[in-house]
């Protein structure tokens, strides 16, 4: 019998890679963040109602993070499109955090700046391509 | 930025050297020789800001000044981007007081003194306020009494005259303050700080239970000064307005507290001076002390503790006779020098300078004075040798002189070893003469020497007494010829010498290592 040489693999390969990479990136993004909002405020005046928010955020992103990422993996490599549906509406929340931290946040450093846009990079790639992968899944 | 001139001092005149004024024309400018300021920029943390920039161009013919409004960037990766929070860069305003908000700033602000936190130490001690009523509660050196609401306090002036009565008490300080209050006598029965129970309200928290205030005595001052001890103390005499005068009013409060050696207070006495004011009257002064006393003891003034202190009288007593040498000493072995029957006391010069005549007046001695003191002795013929030296040794050394010093100034009469005997010499100055006659030997000169060390820690050394050596000098009176007199000088003189023995370094032991081989190290072969 002859072999199927065209695979019907429909898991999308560069959504995995960036998906992996994501979550080293996100770790570093982390620490780094939580590292400068440290030293912001032994530096600076940062009284505690405005650190409050700030350290929330962040937290409330770490928390998202971990499912998204798991169930961007298990949709991805199930083929199934549910948890990809669910992980696409899980990075829309991030998106917003990830604004908050870039725009609104009380000092917004250089090095804040590269962070932030580096990972809205990251998930607007990584957006375009569920979506392609929910369209291939579904078809 | 372009507006900002730092050196911009003269109004409406040109400053020298300062290149932003805008004051100045282009013929100051010409005769400048530098720009004090060079730069004028904001926060040199943000990313990107603008920098007015002024310099001189000497090169040129007249010079004249330059200014660039430049963008000058922080290339730091920490410069600050943007900031959301507007005091972040700024010094923040103080509030500007409006008839909404005047009384809440009053309130805060008004008095005499505040502090950033008014409620942080009200809430320190509701922390500490034990609901483990079973541990004993010790306090140390410094430490402020604890009260059920607050702290015990003492009114003192903080920074003008006026009371505050926001200062603790500290245990085992004593303290003597004395303050002045605004009065008024149509209120003086609802100013708190006039009241005896302001002052004796709260109980004291020590050990297990709490200790009450108890009033000791109260004395009445009367409006002409005049003070009288009132016999009933028990009865709480609260201001009132009698009159055109407030009677009752605290005009000085003493506190006594009793405590164990073991740092628990077990009573609390207040004595009171209550006295009247009257209707001219804005303020008052009161008067506040509090002291210290370990229980069962007397309170005897300390010299020194444990070294004796510059300035402070020398502690002396004697032994009573019968007493075996070294161990058995009782209680009160030795008299303490509270009294001044037994303190070591010298002679004290007067302004008539005769030795008979100034019997009974003596100085104390005082540690690290050196001191010398005499007076002139008239002779006359018909005076006898002996009832003339006994006279002299008794204007020399007083009524009851010491046979011990204290060696520390906080030495306690039961401990027999930290006294020290006074060694008594005599020295004669023999005058070899040629007669027979019986010689007449009259003490002169008392010299006290009073070798003391230092002793304890190089950084903290207290002062020890060592020795104490009194010489009596004596010298022959030689006979006079009736109706002549002559006039000795009679002198006393107390010396204090260092002898401490230089520092010596204390090093901790070397630390020894211990290497022990296992027991079957050498195995194959042993």
């Amino acid at each position: 019998a002859m072999k199927i040489l065209n695979s019907s693999q429909l898991s999308s390969l560069p959504l995995q890679i960036l998906l992996y990479v994501n979550g080293i990136y996100y770790v570093f993004y982390f620490l780094a963040t939580l590292a400068m909002i440290i030293y912001k405020s032994q530096v600076f005046s940062y009284p505690d109602d405005f650190l409050a928010p700030d350290l929330a955020v962040l937290f409330l992103m770490a928390i998202l993070e971990v499912p998204r990422l798991y169930l961007g993996f298990k949709g991805n490599l199930t083929e199934a499109e549910a948890p990809l549906g669910l992980s696409l509406g899980l990075t829309v929340g991030s998106v917003v955090l990830c604004v908050y931290l870039l725009l609104w946040q009380t000092y917004v450093l250089w090095a804040d700046v590269l962070l932030n846009a580096l990972l809205l990079a990251a998930y607007a790639l990584e957006s375009g391509l569920k979506v392609m992968a929910i369209a291939a899944f579904v078809s | 930025v372009a507006k900002l001139c730092v050196c911009d001092l003269l109004v409406a005149q040109c400053d020298v050297n300062c290149c932003c004024d805008p004051d100045c024309s282009a013929e100051d400018f010409s005769l400048f020789t530098t720009c004090s300021v060079p730069v004028v920029t904001g926060d040199s943390r943000l990313c990107s800001q603008k920098a007015a920039v002024y310099s001189l161009d000497v090169e040129a013919n007249p010079p004249e000044r330059i200014f660039n409004l430049i963008d000058q960037v922080n290339p730091s990766i920490f410069c600050i981007h943007a900031t959301n929070y507007k005091q972040a860069l700024y010094l923040k305003s103080p509030e500007i007081p409006t008839p909404e908000n005047f009384d809440r700033l009053l309130e805060k602000y008004g008095g005499a003194t505040f502090s950033a936190e008014p409620d942080s130490w009200n809430l320190d001690t509701d922390a500490q306020n034990p609901p483990d009523a079973n541990e004993t509660y010790r306090y140390e050196y410094g430490v402020p009494v604890q009260t059920e609401d607050a702290f015990l306090r003492l009114p003192s002036p903080v920074v003008s005259s006026w009371c505050s009565d926001e200062n603790p008490a500290g245990f085992l300080v004593n303290q003597a303050t004395k303050c002045i209050r605004a009065v008024s006598v149509e209120k003086c029965d609802s100013i708190r700080a006039l009241s005896m129970l302001f002052y004796i309200n709260s109980s004291i928290l020590a050990s297990v239970f709490q200790v009450n205030i108890t009033v000791q005595s109260i004395i009445a001052q009367s409006l002409n000064g005049m003070r009288t001890l009132l016999d009933s103390s028990d009865v709480l005499r609260l201001p009132m307005v009698l009159g055109e005068l407030c009677i009752n009013a605290v005009l000085g409060v003493n506190y006594h507290i009793t405590y164990t050696d073991t740092g628990e207070i077990i009573e609390a006495a207040a004595a009171f001076v209550l006295g009247a004011i009257s209707k001219e009257a804005l303020s008052i002064e009161q008067s506040f002390e509090i002291s210290f006393t370990q229980e069962n003891t007397q309170p005897v003034p300390l010299s020194g503790n444990p070294g004796y202190v510059v300035g402070l009288p020398v502690r002396a007593g004697f032994r009573p006779p019968g007493y075996p040498f070294p161990a058995e000493f009782l209680f009160a072995a030795l008299a303490l020098s509270s009294s001044k029957h037994s303190q070591l006391t010298i002679l004290q010069s007067t302004s008539t300078q005769d030795c008979l005549a100034a019997q009974g007046a003596r100085a104390p001695v005082l540690f690290g004075y050196n001191m010398i003191s005499g007076c002139k002795l008239r002779i006359s013929a018909a005076m006898k040798c002996q009832p003339l030296a006994q006279t002299l040794l008794d204007v020399l050394k007083g009524q009851s002189f010491p046979e011990y010093v204290a060696s520390f100034g906080n030495s306690q009469a039961q401990d027999v070893l930290d006294w020290v005997p006074i060694t008594q010499l005599h020295i004669s100055e023999q005058i070899i003469s040629n007669t027979l006659q019986s010689l007449c030997q009259i003490p002169v000169s008392l010299g006290i020497e009073v070798k003391w060390t230092k002793y304890g820690s190089l950084v903290n050394p207290q002062a020890r007494i060592v020795n104490v050596t009194a010489t009596v000098t004596t010298t022959t009176l030689k006979q006079l010829p009736s109706g002549r007199e002559r006039i000795i000088p009679v002198t006393t003189s107390v010396v204090f010498t260092d002898i401490s023995s230089p520092a010596e370094p204390g090093y901790k032991a070397w630390p020894t290592i211990n290497i022990k081989l296992p027991f079957d190290f050498f195995y194959p072969f042993v």
